[in-house]
Formats: structure tokens, C-alpha cells, sequence
């Protein structure tokens, strides 16, 4: 039986029925049809659904939904400014190839996200670590690396 | 060098705005109202009849609204080749653990799943034969009892052995008898998956019409379309295949994989049906790569050359022939001149989940089998092995396996770049190794279409049927851009559907820039000259006075008089002609070998076998970079790739059931970023004759060598060939302290008994 869910997501507060069992991937995906969040294992090992939760990264497919009741997310959806204008790390991996099939570069994008908004100014190391969790078969990793630490340097100029 | 528009620029990505907004559509994405979820019943057994099948009670659990089994379909077998081997669920019989026995669709997922849990089946077992070596012998338990009556079955060597491929030149027999030395040895490549992070997934709806539409995740939607009117036994002109966002397929998703489950329940059920496969559902119903064991013998004189080499190569099909060997047979070769040659691959029945295709499928296990195989040699005649690939390279002219003469090419050009780049021949530090390896390949090629409108505004419609797959769409928008003139951002590419797009062959062997892209290429010239016939009309100056160039054409020495693309577009549709439409088609295009360089340095720890790499270079002729970045991008991501191939990756499958052991991304290890070193690239430019702009294929060949390479920098490192992939720390270590791996030697003649002509 579903059971009332309440969560602030990209900054708009949700209410909505969701099952006890749904994980919060399947909350946002099935429910509120924000698909841009991936499912790609639904075990917690590829990072394809990472999301922000209260702003750190998670894997959304491990979180209960109803365990993040009250609590604000953040998708993939949600990074773009209301005029269209792409997050620095967004817009760096568009300029800078980070992203190829595109499966795993809303998880990828949200781990980034996540460690710039801890540390600007990270090492190369930092970011390998940062995204340790989230697979990706295209890329190679290090156009995705790249990307991240133009997006360093934009958010340090304050382009961000 | 003239200035281009498009061409050569490392332009961001046609489809990048909506992949890094988290708007772009995967066929998991859609959702319809009244749509189901299907899920799977599948094997628990390796080889067993089917004696009961009972889905009363999974029909009568409120919330189901359709089951299916095996006898729903027609009966029909079919085959991703010649050969027609295969159902698309099991009837009376099932081959390997994980094949599909039983669909259930229902109002949700959870339910769907406890109705697959209340399907009876009972099974009575058969004998099972699992190993490969095993398989292929004339005495062998056979896999299917009744393979003789496949349709395509029988140009191989009977029994299990489903495939021969096979190539000869010369006299290998008075060869090796005129070799100064002889070497032989064997390797074995190891199962492994494609690691596509996109399960597989569709939605199969019945339209108002009758027609069925199935929302797929595809290289190949004609294929699928195919595929699919065969097993269900109805017209291809009542499918619809679109093609969603690709989330990466890698050869895995080239043919019908299961589509033709909730499209057969949603013909029962009359609602929209989805399925999604789980990620264990990826390793363990269709398609990833088996074992190959490969035995090499090589004839060579003192001096270096090599005169004679003898290739037998088996490959394990798994219980269909999903894809057999492929390309691997000539691939015995290398690049290397080799007079005499007498080379063999069998494909071989097993009861293991299928065979599906991966990267060039074939040729990075002989590549790496060869490529170590060459070091080996190199060693025992004191030659160093880089300088030893070098006076046995192909050149200009030589005739190819296929018998076409080699054009002009980049390989020794990709030899010198490595070698340059990392100051060979140099000593290497204590355990620590370098190794290089080479790859060929060809650039792919099968039918191609394209048409290019010119749209009242001036932009362009550029209509293909290739699914994208690593920024081809972006590839082939350059080309259409540089074409007719004008900037990327004036070219729109459509998503495409098998109805709205012309025939195309499927996106894989690196044949879309090449061949799909030279397809564009002639629309746009043929748009292209339609435009300047008009402006010649009007303008009342000869088409050959006129330029096509940054949205106009004009007269190229009296520039004011000019109209723009979007002036003609108008006027052209009350042209006599009509609207402006460049259209072209081709079924092949001429032979463009891709060759490349690849070098690994690694750090071997004695004490735990652990190998590290520490730095990878790997220069390759890619004729010209339509778009740097995204072929150097396809580059490192391909070579990641072998390096997972060479160091981690393996499905492990249980040697007495067949069943994969390690179903998961947490027990499949994929290379992560903390894993890899900095891809050092190096682009050659030899531009080929015919592919557009001289464009050579890109993405196969970086998944070839690692595996070799890391291997050659092991020996090097700490003196042990390893044999067996991966080179795990337990097999290193084994090594390092002189215990002998599993493989040693291939008896071809015992395997293949004395009355066998194929030998």
C-alpha cells in the first residue's frame, strides 16, 4: 500500500503516494518521472543513480524512499539555473567530452557536483576518488577527469 | 591547408544539451499509460527437458495480465547468420542456466516477479558439456540432438563444432621445414562482458492500427525489425523499431536480444509492456564473449623473418550462435608479412549462456594471442621486439588474408609515434616492464544511407538510420556541415525509427564514419550540386562560377551576387526540380585497414603478483579526425577497456554447470577511475582514398592490444609469460614462483580425429 512520501526535490516541495518497498530511484523515476536519475544496477554498484541528499551524493537505488521523508534532493534535472544555464560541471563536460552514451554521466556529473561543492579545488586523486563509485564504459575516465577540473577552475574564477 | 567550417573542430556533441540535462530518452525512460512490466522465468538447469510447464497459478495472482511460454511462439528457429540454431524462448528443452522459459506481464514490477515465482516447471536432466576442449571432440555429448536439421548447419565439422572459418597461402608444411627455428605456444582469452551501463530494455505497445511499435535499445533497429517479424512469423512491414538513446552497447546490442518478449505480450495482453533487464539478467541471458584457446606456430630464419605460421583458434559459441569467431581467423596474422599460412578457427557449442559480439569480436583474443606470441619469438632469437614487428610489418601492396592489395596506411607512422613518444628502446627499473603490441583492422563497411534537406531557413535535415554510438551522430553532422558549408549548430539530426529513416546496417565494426559517414558525405553533394543548379538558374552564371560556403552561394569572383541557403530553399519549392533533397546509398565501401601502436609500462609486485600500470601510450592512423575529441575520446575509452580485458575482467563460469558465477558489477570488476593512469593518445593522419574527408574507422582497434602489451611488460618486468588472461595477482604470482599455467597445449589432430578434413 503506498504511503505519503514528503521531500523537497530540486527545490520544490513534493507530496506524493509512494510504496514502503520503492527505493529513492524508483520514487523519482517511477513517480515523480524524473528519469534523468539512471538505474543501472539497482545494487549500488555502478553510481548511475547518484543523486544529492540533503547535498552529499548518494545512490539513490540504496536509499528507502520513505527513509529520506523531509529530506531535500537533488537530480540532475535540478542543476540547470531557471534560465537554462548549465552548471559549470555540466558545461564541462559538453566542452570538454566528459560525456559519450550518457548513461552514466547524470551519476558521474552529481559525484562531481557533490566533491565541488566540499573541495574546489581538488587534486586529480581527489576526483578519482570522488567518482570511485560511478562506472563508466565509454570514456576511459580521463576526458571525464578533465572535465571536472575545468569545472574546478570555473567555480574558482567564480563562474559558478 | 584550407580553412574549414566543421570539419577537423572538436565541437561539443549534437545530443550533449539533453544527455548532460538528464532529458535525453533511453527506452527505460518510457513510460505509457496502461503499461505493464514484464518479467522473466529462465532456466535453473544447464541441459534438460522441459516436463512440466504450468502457469495456472501465476495467471490466476490478481494484477497479471498475460504469461507466455515457449509454445506461444511460432515454431520457428532462427540465427544471427547463416545458421539457424535458435528459439526465441525454450520449448521442450533448455541449454544453459539463465535462458528465458517464461514471460509474465502485469500491472507492476512486484507483481510481475511473484507471478514468475508461482510458474511450476520441472525439469528432467541431460548431459551437459561445458568445457570447450571437450565439446569439439567427435565423441563429445552433443549440445543440440538435433542440430542436423538447422537450416545453415553443416559447413563446419560436425557435432558440436558449429563454425569454421579458414585461410591458406602457400606451402606451410615445406616452410616450416625450411624454418631456421620453430615456436609454438598457447594462450586463452577469457570469458567477459560487454559492461554497457544501460541494461537492456523495450516497450512493446500494439497501435491502434494493428501495427506493433517497440521502443528498443539497439545498434540495429533493421536488424531487430528483422529479427524480430522472423520469430514472431509476421510481416516486417507491421513493426515499427525506434530507436532510443543508446546507453552503450559495444556489439551486445546488435541483433534481437529480447524484444520479442513483451512484444509477444503485449500482442496477448493489448496494453503497452516493458521489460528492463536486471543487471544480473546482462551477465546471464544473452551475449557476452567465452573462452578462446588459441595455438600459434611460427617459422622463422634466424635473421628475423617470418616464413610460416599455422593458427588454430577455438572458440566457445555457448549454446548459440549468438556471433561465431567473426573476424578472428586472419587475425592469426597480425600485421606481419607471413608467406605461408594455414589458419583455422572453430566455433564450438557449449551449454553456457551465448555468444554475443564485443568490440571486434575474435580479433582482441588472436590479437591478444599473437601479439605475445611475437615477443616470445622475438626473445628466442635475440631480436628486439619492437625493431622485429618492424621488419615483418605490412606494407603498401602486400596482398591481405581477403586477398585485396593493402592501400596506403598508417602503421609504421603509429610504430614511430609510440617509440618516439617513450624514448625506445629504454631500461627499465627494477620489476618494472614495457611492452608494446600492434592491432589491425578493417574499416567497417555493409549498406548505408542518408538523406540531407535543405529546410526553408537554411538549416539542414540530415536523415539517417544509424543509431548514434560514440558521437557518430555528431561525426556525421560535421561532415553533412562541411559539405554543403555551413556551421554544426545549422544541422539537425533527427532521431530515427524504421519507418521515418532508410534501411541502414546496424552501428558496430566501426563501419559509421566510415561508410554511413561517406553516405552523408555523397547526399551532401548531391544537395550540394542541386543548390548550385538552382543559384546557377537564377543567378544566370555556370554552376562551376559558383561556391557553396558559410550559408550562401556566390559567385566566386564577383562576390556581392550570392543567395543564402535558406533564399534557394524557398525558391526551390516552386522550382521546377522541387524541393532541394541530396539522397545517396551504397552497400560496401573499398578496403581501409586501421592499423595502431599500443605500449604499456607496469610495475609488478613479486611478493603478491600485483601488477600495476603505470603509464599507457597508443598511437593509431585514424586517416583524418573528423572530431578530435571525440576520437581521441573513443580511443582512451577502447583502450580502458582492453585494460580491464588484460588486468581484472572475467566472467567466471562454474566448469561444471556452466553457470556465471559472478553476475554482478561488484564481482565483475570493470576498471574505475582510481584504477587507470592517464591514456596517453597520438592521432596519425595517412588519410584513406574513399572514406569521407579521408576518414578511417576509429573504435575497435584501442580494445586490442592492451591485453598483449601489459602481457609483454610483465615479462619484461620480472621474465614470466602469462598465458591465460586476466592477469590476475594470483595467476602473476603463480607464475613468478614457476608453476605452470592451465593452458599448455592444444592437440588439434586428437581433438579433430584422424577421418576429420578440416585439419
Amino acid at each position: 500500500m503506498k504511503k505519503p512520501l514528503k521531500l523537497t526535490v530540486n527545490g520544490e516541495p513534493r507530496e506524493f503516494f509512494v510504496e514502503p518497498y520503492f527505493s529513492l530511484l524508483d520514487a523519482l523515476r517511477d513517480e515523480l518521472h524524473l528519469t534523468g536519475t539512471k538505474k543501472g544496477c539497482d545494487e549500488g554498484d555502478c553510481g548511475a543513480c547518484t543523486v544529492l541528499l540533503d547535498g552529499k551524493p548518494v545512490t539513490s537505488c540504496l536509499v528507502l524512499a520513505h527513509s529520506a521523508h523531509d529530506s531535500q534532493v537533488t537530480t540532475i534535472e535540478g542543476l540547470a539555473g531557471q534560465d537554462g544555464l548549465l552548471h559549470p560541471v555540466q558545461q564541462a563536460f559538453v566542452t570538454h567530452g566528459g560525456l559519450q552514451c550518457g548513461f552514466c554521466t547524470p551519476g558521474l556529473v552529481m559525484s562531481a557536483v557533490g566533491l565541488l561543492q566540499e573541495n574546489s579545488d581538488p587534486s586529480v586523486d581527489e576526483v578519482k576518488y570522488a567518482i570511485g563509485g560511478n562506472l563508466c564504459r565509454c570514456t576511459g575516465y580521463s576526458k571525464v577527469i578533465e572535465s571536472i577540473m575545468a569545472a574546478a577552475q570555473e567555480i574558482r574564477d567564480g563562474n559558478g | 591547408m584550407p580553412e574549414h567550417i566543421a570539419l577537423g573542430k572538436s565541437l561539443p556533441r549534437v545530443d550533449a544539451m539533453e544527455k548532460i540535462t538528464g532529458k535525453a530518452t533511453y527506452a527505460s525512460d518510457v513510460y505509457l499509460p496502461g503499461m505493464l512490466m514484464c518479467k522473466l522465468l529462465t532456466s535453473t538447469e544447464s541441459h534438460a527437458r522441459i516436463v512440466r510447464l504450468d502457469t495456472t497459478r501465476a495467471e490466476a495472482l490478481p494484477g497479471v495480465r498475460a504469461v507466455i511460454t515457449g509454445n506461444d511462439y511460432p515454431d520457428i528457429r532462427f540465427g544471427s547468420g547463416a545458421l539457424r540454431d535458435r528459439r526465441i524462448m525454450a520449448t521442450d528443452e533448455v541449454f544453459y542456466i539463465g535462458e528465458a522459459v517464461a514471460a509474465v506481464a502485469a500491472d507492476d514490477e512486484i507483481t510481475a516477479q511473484e507471478a514468475v515465482e508461482l510458474i511450476d516447471v520441472e525439469y528432467q536432466p541431460l548431459p551437459v558439456v561445458v568445457d570447450p576442449l571437450q565439446a569439439i571432440r567427435d565423441d563429445a555429448v552433443p549440445v543440440h540432438e538435433d542440430l542436423e536439421s538447422f537450416e545453415g548447419y553443416g559447413f563446419a565439422g560436425g557435432g558440436n563444432n558449429c563454425t569454421l572459418l579458414d585461410a591458406d597461402r602457400g606451402d606451410v608444411v615445406q616452410a616450416f621445414q625450411d624454418a631456421d627455428q620453430t615456436i609454438e605456444e598457447t594462450y586463452q582469452s577469457q570469458p567477459i562482458n560487454q559492461g554497457f551501463l544501460e541494461p537492456m530494455a523495450c516497450v512493446a505497445n500494439v497501435e491502434p492500427n494493428g501495427r506493433l511499435t517497440v521502443w528498443a535499445s539497439t545498434q540495429g533497429p533493421y536488424q531487430v525489425r528483422a529479427q524480430l517479424a522472423s520469430v514472431l512469423d509476421i510481416p516486417l512491414s507491421r513493426i515499427k523499431v525506434i530507436a532510443m538513446e543508446l546507453g552503450g552497447g559495444f556489439g551486445a546490442k546488435l541483433r534481437l536480444a529480447f524484444e520479442a518478449f513483451p512484444a509477444m505480450l503485449a500482442m496477448k495482453s493489448g496494453r503497452p509492456v516493458k521489460l528492463i533487464n536486471t543487471r544480473e539478467e546482462a551477465f546471464t541471458l544473452n551475449g557476452p564473449r567465452l573462452e578462446t584457446n588459441i595455438r600459434l606456430k611460427t617459422g622463422v630464419m634466424n635473421d628475423g623473418r617470418i616464413v610460416a605460421r599455422e593458427a588454430y583458434s577455438i572458440f566457445d559459441v555457448g549454446a548459440y550462435l549468438g556471433a561465431g569467431p567473426n573476424a578472428g581467423v586472419g587475425h592469426a596474422l597480425g600485421p606481419y608479412k607471413i608467406p605461408n599460412f594455414k589458419l583455422r578457427s572453430y566455433g564450438v557449442y557449449t551449454n553456457k549462456i551465448y555468444v554475443g559480439s564485443y568490440r571486434a569480436s575474435g580479433v582482441a583474443d588472436m590479437t591478444f594471442a599473437v601479439e605475445s606470441h611475437m615477443d616470445s619469438v622475438a626473445h628466442q632469437l635475440g631480436i628486439d621486439p619492437l625493431d622485429f614487428r618492424s621488419m615483418n610489418a605490412v606494407e603498401e601492396g602486400d596482398i591481405s588474408v581477403s586477398g585485396a592489395r593493402l592501400p596506403r596506411n598508417g602503421l609504421r607512422e603509429t610504430l614511430q609515434a609510440v617509440k618516439d613518444r617513450l624514448g625506445l628502446p629504454k631500461k627499465m627499473g627494477e620489476a618494472r616492464g614495457l611492452g608494446i603490441a600492434m592491432g589491425e583492422w578493417r574499416s567497417g563497411s555493409g549498406p548505408s544511407t542518408a538523406a540531407i534537406s535543405v529546410n526553408e531557413d537554411g538549416t539542414i535535415s540530415m536523415l539517417t538510420g544509424s543509431v548514434d554510438i560514440s558521437g557518430s551522430d555528431t561525426s556525421m553532422a560535421q561532415i553533412a556541415a562541411e559539405t554543403l558549408g555551413v556551421t554544426l549548430d545549422q544541422v539537425v539530426v533527427p532521431k530515427r525509427d524504421t519507418d521515418m529513416a532508410p534501411f541502414t546496417g546496424p552501428s558496430g565494426g566501426s563501419r559509421i564514419v566510415y561508410s554511413q559517414g561517406k553516405a552523408v558525405q555523397m547526399a551532401a553533394e548531391d544537395a550540394r550540386n542541386k543548390l548550385m543548379a538552382l543559384a546557377s538558374d537564377r543567378l544566370g552564371v555556370p554552376p562551376d562560377a559558383l561556391a557553396c560556403e558559410n550559408g550562401k552561394v556566390y559567385v566566386q569572383d564577383n562576390t556581392p551576387q550570392e543567395l543564402t541557403l535558406a533564399q534557394l530553399a524557398r525558391m526551390s519549392l516552386t522550382s521546377p526540380q522541387g524541393p532541394i533533397v541530396g539522397n545517396a546509398s551504397l552497400s560496401s565501401m573499398p578496403f581501409a585497414p586501421v592499423y595502431n601502436t599500443q605500449a604499456a609500462e607496469v610495475l609488478v609486485d613479486r611478493e603478491t603478483g600485483r601488477v600495476t600500470l603505470t603509464r599507457f601510450v597508443q598511437a593509431q592512423d585514424v586517416g583524418v579526425a573528423i572530431n578530435p575529441m571525440s576520437v581521441v575520446g573513443q580511443l582512451e575509452g577502447g583502450a580502458v577497456q582492453g585494460i580491464g580485458r588484460a588486468l581484472s575482467e572475467e566472467l567466471q563460469i562454474d566448469s561444471e554447470t556452466g553457470r556465471v558465477l559472478n553476475p554482478s558489477l561488484a564481482t565483475y570488476l570493470m576498471p574505475l577511475a582510481v584504477d587507470m593512469p592517464e591514456i596517453e593518445t597520438i592521432l596519425i593522419n595517412v588519410p584513406t582514398d574513399d572514406g569521407p574527408f579521408g576518414a578511417r574507422a576509429v573504435a575497435e582497434p584501442p580494445g586490442f592490444g592492451p591485453p598483449a602489451a601489459i602481457a609483454n611488460a610483465i615479462y619484461d618486468a620480472v621474465g614470466v609469460r602469462i598465458k591465460e588472461l586476466p592477469f590476475t595477482a594470483e595467476r602473476v604470482l603463480a607464475a613468478i614462483k614457476g608453476q605452470q599455467p592451465k593452458a599448455g597445449f592444444i592437440d588439434i589432430e586428437a581433438l579433430l580425429s584422424g577421418e576429420n578434413p578440416l585439419v
